[in-house]
């Protein structure tokens, strides 16, 4: 009942809010730089959604920018839901859309880490919003599409949102697994004691204790010296010991990680925490693969977590070293630099060095097993609350100062006596679910768009490929020689290394017609006259990849015609033509 | 008389839909086998389609038990394992049929009121069905149209049929670059040519057909999908021909796995295909179970293994099976290793090792892929059809050069003629039979109260795995796939030591694990020990 009440009370504060933005007249707005001027859809960016809120965004959006936006349903959740996703590109030119180079976005595949929606959502509403004022964002689109799944978790959205829980839970999905092995399911989690919604800490006072009231910050907890008397102990996470197996909290929602589930070097929960069954055995990592699967043009992707303000990279594993060689490293270098340009305070980092070794993430399995070029960032961290480093490590004391000077202990439920079934008087409180891991509100907007700026650049440098020369030679007696050069005018060659070492995309494909084709090949050097011949099917050859910011000549021997048409097909290249 | 005839043929034609087949079953035979053990059996047997192939062949699953099967400690038999081995078919189907047939005597009456079988006849019914088909050949993999050679084409280089004999060998081309050459131990077959000992090849060696896509490779992209044995999760094979574009890409595979998982009271799973641990039973590496990714048998589990191996010994008369073929993404492994359960696997049967007749001046053979020693044996037991002799056919793709098709026929080499099926089926019947009496079992022992004073008692026991077989595999242990033996302990006061909810890993066979608490209570105690895999134990005591 409670759900039910704020979920009504959502609807009315976001239909409330396009009514007080429609009483506005243009005239009254002028345009802050950066920002859409007069969006059709007024959302605000400084508060987050629940599911069925994200979805009423997308269904906005694809309504007001039919031409632009168009949502799609890939799947259904554990639970049931709708599982969305939008395809936005500039439908009226540009070419068959699904043969435009593609970027997927999504959020939210942990269940706590839900502003990935709102990042994913922002970028949406900013590409359709931005189309009819800005150049580069018509160009984006006329050359590529976005495909972006606001968040691949909503059933788990919507249990942080609104069940009773920390900024740590619900990681998992929402299948039951018994973590414990006894036979029983979820019957031992959190227990919200003060029905404050927020599952926060429980400390008890001991004069044997190994904690003390921090006297610079009554609020914070901070451990006592090894030589010095503490006065309390702290006891966990709001909760009883549901089943009397005396342990607390120890079989709760889930367990199982959404991104341990992807089928590139998969192992099983023993040797991977948090895998499910098999890969894929999530229904909506399932939705997903198998949609980027019939999309072999989606050449990056980025996915959006929380936090500590990353740009990470593969591999997740260090038994995965090898998958990634020079030439794509290169590449993810040179995108995750800018990275930390466009997004101060993050930083560019490989999982497996930097962060800790895992097997089945979903970056991996988008780069190993589809060839994508493919980030995840970790949204948010302390550097953002004073725009400095904060080198003070888990229990810093910065959380506790911005919430006093800039929230004005908002993210705080302040400690008071509670009666404990097994502990007895204990005292409950601490930071609430949405602080610690998530933007507050008037943050939230700013480093979305800095991280869509950064995804903005990735899609712009997936390939971009150009016929930018055709010679036409007479060699006599009705015997030409047409010689065209393809140009990669963009960072990222049509298959990466680890795409070429397994084939995992066709080669591209340069064809001709308008003449009889006798003879084709790919020319090394045409200065010195080098070509390779292909003697099966001249008319279309065969190259393994166009690389980033490079070219490839090739070269037919033809009968008769005029007017020649050449035709680059390249699967995460696109398909481009030329006639002369 | 009119009448005495027909009634002849209707008895003949019941025979043959019952038990007694005459030769492996197309997918509609093995359906019909499949339904008539539902009809024959209705308060044992309850047959269930776990999914559709894209060939619109059923995957069925037999379950064969009594009362709450799910609840009952259960064995997984799996066949079809491999798409070109008819025989696991039969192997599993048929022990289906022989263990119901038994099921009125005391022995496997018993035995199906404490235990479930799950069979599985078929994990690759698009693939077996090409046996029967108007063009034979061995096939492994599934209907899903795939792209072998990554080409971007699907399906357009599969066999042709040079010689019009309906079925599919090989084809050796006279050529100077030819690296193959006929045996010196049997003319018929082709070896590589050893450069080292002074040998030259004469030929070039193909599957039959045509390089109908002019890539330079023969037959590279036929129709036959992705193989259930390549498609699982341990030790997967990424970008293999046959392997699917991920792990556990297929509905027959995925069919499977969802039903497994949630299958908590199978301890055991026996499946008939290529793998083979119970000619002879795995070894223990130290080596591979110190990584972080497993690649050994736990030792407890490999004497379980060494176990049953010796009980499959006892059973099964053929001798000198050789070695497991190097599998990747095969079913067999994956049951230990992903699904923690004690995995068997034997392809049932092999062509047994021959001897030199010497009143024909014969050999012994050295030959490393067996094909000779097939011929000889094949000569031995009178077979026919076992070999097509090489003859020339012209080739669109070879004009000017000699071309012959010939060779040892698809299928013979790891499907034995039909009528040795039913002795196979049989043993390996009796084996089955034979690992459900080692099944771990829950009991206890030395039960003891002892009060030490006012209104304090401890109560100790100790849970005893009356089984053979451990209550769980050692890789078990760390799965969430697998529970562990959960005891309770109910009473209406209050327990001072010991838990009153606790969990216990794997014990051995015949193993003991000791348990104590300490009670303030009276009146009625009650102690429940159970695992779905292991069965249940309650104790009622009186304090």
């Amino acid at each position: 009942m409670k759900i039910n009440i704020k979920k009504l009370i959502n609807t009315i504060v976001i239909s409330g809010c396009v009514l007080t933005a429609s009483a506005q007249e243009p005239g009254q707005i002028f345009k802050a730089s950066g920002t859409p001027e007069h969006p059709k859809v007024e959302i605000s960016w400084n508060r987050y959604y629940d599911y069925e809120g994200h979805v009423e965004i997308a269904k906005k959006l694809a309504k007001a920018y039919p031409d632009l936006v168009k949502l799609e349903v890939i799947g259904k959740t554990a639970q049931g839901r709708d599982l969305i996703l939008l395809a936005i590109t500039d439908y009226k030119s540009g070419g068959d859309p699904d043969r435009k180079p593609g970027m997927y976005i999504d959020g939210n595949i942990h269940s706590n880490e839900i502003q990935g929606t709102e990042f994913a959502s922002y970028t949406a509403w900013y590409l359709a919003e931005s189309f009819g004022e800005n150049k580069f964002i018509r160009d984006l689109l006329h050359d590529k599409i976005f495909y972006i799944v606001p968040s691949i978790n909503p059933d788990g959205r919507d249990n942080f949102i609104h069940q009773p829980n920390n900024a740590n839970s619900p990681r998992s999905g929402m299948i039951p697994v018994d973590n414990d092995r006894d036979g029983a399911v979820n019957e031992d989690g959190f227990d919200d004691l003060d029905g404050d919604g927020n599952i926060t800490m429980m400390r008890r006072k001991d004069p044997n204790g190994r904690y003390t009231i921090d006297p610079d910050n009554p609020r914070r907890m901070i451990r006592v010296g090894p030589d010095e008397k503490g006065d309390y102990d702290l006891l966990g996470w709001e909760g009883i010991d549901n089943d009397g197996d005396g342990l607390v909290n120890e079989d709760g929602e889930g367990y199982y990680d959404p991104n341990r589930d992807w089928a590139w070097n998969w192992q099983p929960n023993y040797i991977q925490s948090g895998a499910y069954k098999y890969p894929f055995s999530l229904p909506e990592n399932r939705a997903v693969a198998d949609f980027v699967m019939k999309h072999p043009n989606i050449a990056a992707a980025q996915s959006y977590h929380n936090n500590g303000g990353m740009i990470l990279r593969g591999p997740g594993a260090a038994e995965d070293e090898g998958t990634y060689n020079r030439e794509d490293v290169q590449v993810y270098d040179a995108l995750g630099k800018k990275g930390e340009e466009l997004i101060p305070g993050y930083k560019y980092l490989v999982v497996y060095k930097d962060l800790y070794s895992v097997f089945g993430g979903e970056l991996d399995w988008f780069y190993g097993d589809r060839g994508i070029y493919t980030f995840s960032n970790e949204l948010w961290n302390n550097f953002l609350m004073y725009d400095k480093p904060d080198d003070e490590g888990r229990n810093s004391a910065t959380p506790y100062q911005f919430n006093k000077d800039l929230l004005f202990n908002d993210a705080f439920v302040d400690w008071k006596p509670y009666h404990h079934p097994q502990y007895g008087d204990i005292e409950i409180g601490g930071f609430k679910k949405n602080f610690g891991r998530m933007h507050p509100g008037f943050l939230l907007e700013s480093d979305a768009h800095r991280n869509m700026a950064f995804t903005f650049y990735h899609c712009f440098e997936t390939p971009k490929l150009e016929i930018s020369d055709v010679e036409v030679k007479d060699l006599g007696s009705g015997l030409k020689q047409v010689t065209a050069t393809v140009a990669n005018v963009r960072m990222m060659p049509t298959h990466a290394s680890q795409d070429l070492k397994y084939h995992i995309e066709v080669p591209d494909v340069i064809s001709l017609s308008g003449a009889k084709v006798i003879a084709g090949m790919v020319v090394k050097d045409k200065d010195l006259n080098i070509a390779t011949e292909q003697k099966n099917d001249p008319a279309h050859i065969k190259v393994d990849n166009i690389p980033g910011m490079n070219k490839v000549v090739v070269r037919w021997i033809v009968n008769g015609g005029s007017k020649y048409t050449i035709t680059v097909d390249s699967k995460k290249g696109g398909l481009v033509s030329l006639t002369k | 008389m009119i009448r005495k005839f027909y009634v002849t043929l209707f008895a003949f034609a019941v025979t043959l839909s019952g038990a007694m087949a005459q030769d492996y079953s197309t997918y509609a035979a093995l359906s019909n086998r499949v339904q008539a053990l539902a009809k024959q059996y209705p308060s044992l047997v309850k047959v269930k389609s776990l999914t559709q192939t894209l060939g619109n062949k059923d995957i069925w699953m037999i379950t064969i038990g009594t009362g709450n099967t799910a609840e009952k400690p259960a064995i997984a038999v799996v066949g079809g394992v491999e798409g070109s081995h008819l025989l696991g078919v039969e192997l599993a189907m048929g022990f289906a049929e022989d263990l119901l047939a038994q099921s009125t005597t005391d022995s496997i009456k018993n035995l199906l009121n404490q235990q479930t079988f799950y069979v599985f006849p078929n994990m690759s019914p698009d693939a077996t069905e090409q046996y029967f088909a108007k063009l034979k050949y061995a096939r492994s993999g599934n209907a899903k149209a795939t792209d072998d050679d990554r080409d971007g084409k699907v399906n357009e280089d599969g066999f042709e049929d040079l010689n019009g004999d309906g079925e599919i060998t090989m084809m050796r081309v006279e050529d100077p670059t030819g690296e193959w050459m006929t045996s010196a131990e049997d003319p018929r077959i082709m070896v590589k040519a050893d450069v080292s000992k002074g040998e030259k090849g004469k030929y070039l060696l193909f599957t039959e057909g045509i390089d109908n896509d002019h890539d330079g490779a023969f037959n590279e992209d036929g129709e036959g999908g992705v193989a259930f044995n390549k498609n699982m999760s341990y030790n997967y094979p990424n970008f293999v021909s046959g392997s699917g574009e991920h792990m556990v890409s297929e509905k027959e595979n995925r069919a499977l796995l969802d039903f497994l998982f949630n299958a908590y009271n199978v301890y055991a799973v026996v499946s008939f295909g290529p793998y083979n641990n119970l000619s002879k039973p795995v070894s223990f590496n130290k080596a591979g179970v110190s990584k972080r990714i497993i690649s050994s048998w736990y030792q407890d589990d490999v004497d379980v293994n060494q176990l049953v191996s010796k009980t499959y010994h006892q059973i099964i008369k053929e001798k000198n099976a050789p070695e497991t073929p190097n599998l990747h993404g095969d079913f067999a492994d994956w049951a230990y290793f992903h699904y923690g359960r004690f995995s068997f696997s034997t392809p049932g049967w092999w062509v047994p090792q021959t001897k030199p007749d010497t009143t024909l001046k014969q050999k012994a053979l050295t030959d490393k892929n067996g094909e000779a020693n097939y011929l000889r044996w094949a000569q031995q037991q009178k077979i026919e059809g076992s070999f097509t002799p090489w003859t020339v056919v012209k080739h669109p793709d070879f004009p000017n050069q000699k071309v012959e098709v010939g060779g040892v026929d698809p299928f013979v080499m790891m499907n034995p003629p039909y009528k040795m099926v039913p002795e196979l089926v049989k043993e390996h019947t009796t084996f089955i039979e034979a690992l459900a009496k080692m099944a771990p079992n829950l009991d206890v022992a030395h039960v003891k109260t002892e009060k030490l004073d006012d209104g304090i008692t401890r109560i100790s026991l100790d849970v005893i795995n009356t089984g053979a077989l451990a209550t769980q595999t050692k890789v078990g242990e760390k799965t969430n796939w697998v529970k562990d033996i959960h005891v309770t302990l109910q009473s209406n006061g209050q327990v001072l030591a010991g838990k009153a909810n606790q969990t216990i890993d794997a014990i051995v066979g015949y193993g003991s694990e000791p348990l104590s608490w300490l009670l303030k209570a009276s009146g009625k105690v009650t102690i429940t020990i159970e695992s779905p895999a292991n069965g249940k134990k309650t104790i009622s005591l009186n304090l």
